[in-house]
């Protein structure tokens, strides 16, 4: 249950941030669309809205917090199990209640506040869907948001994080209806993170060539699969030469979606935006390239015998 | 000289993609981004229209984008299990063209999602 951050603007009275620091890495998120805003809703603005920040350490978003939670680290989950057990009236173990960093008070006080809201919003980040327990962390948040509606319209929300992962989401969704971790070696799309994620197939050396866009790997992932992608014959397209550039076998520089390439971009809330570039960049954009070695790979013979799929499986 | 200004340009640096900027940008860089946070300002200032990278390398050498082009489509047909991978900071057009090619491949896609 999600909703889009307008309805958060005019609505919500009760926002959680859980396991992210919006304060430094989304600056204009409590001003422009959660926080600060007025409106016929909430008219005294950030006086009618009550925000908890959850989180294992402070951070500059804390200033922006009326209450902060700090767990300890690697404890989500069960402190979400705990809130879900309480908003159900059920009998929680202190010891368990020891474990998380909270206290039964505080954690009983968070479910009032929620269950008295109009409109409640939690936001979630890395924090809490890249630590321990993972996309189980996130499935109990959203499971709590869920079971929140019995007393009052709740929704969850994920904190984005550079420019238009969102919008590869929406793509690859629309497209083949899976959001990412795709393969399409049986000639139709299949979905299976962990097998077809890029960190696990380039740690298992599973691919024998990678095209690279609108990332740099080579700066972010772990040395095994970074050299991976140096054994490999690598097609990086980039603005900048980056450090992806360096080990790979080709690099076409491409225009900056945004500020020199004209399209779109999706907000976290799903939301597509114009992009308004105002420069006119000497390179070529991404959708051009990209494009031209498609068709280029189309004048060469298909990879897939005509008869189809069935053959591969005889084989 | 005057500035060239854009009303309501869209930031694509973090999630939030804020879409009141206000762009002052002559013919190669952009010199005043109003309402962007610091973020958004260093990320619209620190790009220019300038010729600063080669077109194309490969391995290591300048080519022309044509070469490049080729070279790539040699290198993702020729391959039995291609990946494209990336695809956070581009337009969702670009985006629709890579789900595209990873279909004409055969190939694995995958974004930062996955990370
Ligand atoms: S202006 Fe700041 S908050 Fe808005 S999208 Fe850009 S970086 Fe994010």
């Amino acid at each position: 249950m999600t909703c889009t951050l307008g309805e958060v603007k005019n609505r919500a009275d009760f926002i959680v941030y859980w396991g992210g620091n919006p304060a430094e890495c989304h600056p204009r998120h409590f001003t422009k669309y959660t926080l600060m805003q007025k409106s016929k809703f909430l008219p005294r603005g950030r006086k009618d809205r009550t925000m908890i920040l959850v989180d294992i350490r402070e951070t500059k978003s804390g200033g922006a917090a009326d209450i902060f939670l700090q767990i300890r680290p690697g404890k989500d989950f069960e402190v979400l199990t705990i809130l879900r057990a309480i908003l159900k009236g059920q009998h929680v173990n202190s010891s368990i209640v020891a474990e998380t960093g909270l206290t039964l008070e505080q954690m009983t006080d968070f479910i009032d506040r929620a269950k008295k809201a109009r409109f409640g919003c939690m936001f979630f980040g890395m924090g809490l869907s890249m630590t321990r327990g993972k996309h189980m962390n996130s499935a109990a948040l959203l499971t709590l948001a869920a079971e929140l509606n019995a007393f009052t319209k709740f929704v969850a929300m994920p904190m984005r994080g550079h420019g238009n992962v969102t919008g590869a989401d929406v793509i690859m969704r629309w497209q083949t209806g899976f959001p990412f971790g795709i393969t399409f070696n049986r000639g139709y799309p299949r979905y299976n993170p962990g097998e077809f994620s890029t960190v696990d197939v380039l740690v298992r050396g599973d691919t024998d060539a990678a095209l690279i866009l609108g990332a740099d790997p080579g700066a972010t992932m772990p040395q095994p699969a970074i050299d991976h992608l140096a054994r490999i014959p690598t097609i990086v397209l980039d603005p900048k030469v980056t450090h992806t550039s360096r080990l790979a076998r080709v690099h076409i520089t491409t225009s900056v979606a945004g500020i020199s390439a004209p399209g779109t971009a999706y907000r976290m809330d799903e939301i597509p935006l114009p992009l308004k570039p105002a420069l006119k960049s000497p390179y070529p954009t991404d959708e051009e390239v990209v494009r031209r070695i498609n068709e280029a790979v189309a004048r060469k013979p298909h990879w897939m015998p005509a008869d189809g799929p069935m053959t591969i499986m005889q084989h | 000289m005057s500035l060239n200004v854009i009303h309501n340009a869209t930031c694509t640096f973090c999630g939030c993609v804020c879409d009141d900027i206000e762009l002052h940008s002559d013919e190669t860089r952009i010199h005043e981004a109003k309402k962007a946070c610091v973020l958004g300002k260093a990320w619209f200032l620190n790009h220019t229209a300038d010729h600063d990278y080669p077109d194309a390398l490969i391995d290591g050498r300048e080519a022309t984008v044509d070469e490049a082009i080729e070279a790539a489509a040699t290198f993702l047909h020729d391959a039995h299990m291609p990946l494209i991978y990336g695809l956070s900071n581009t337009t969702c057009e670009a985006q629709r063209e890579a789900v595209s090619l990873a279909d004409r491949l055969g190939g694995l896609l995958d974004s930062h999602t996955s990370l």
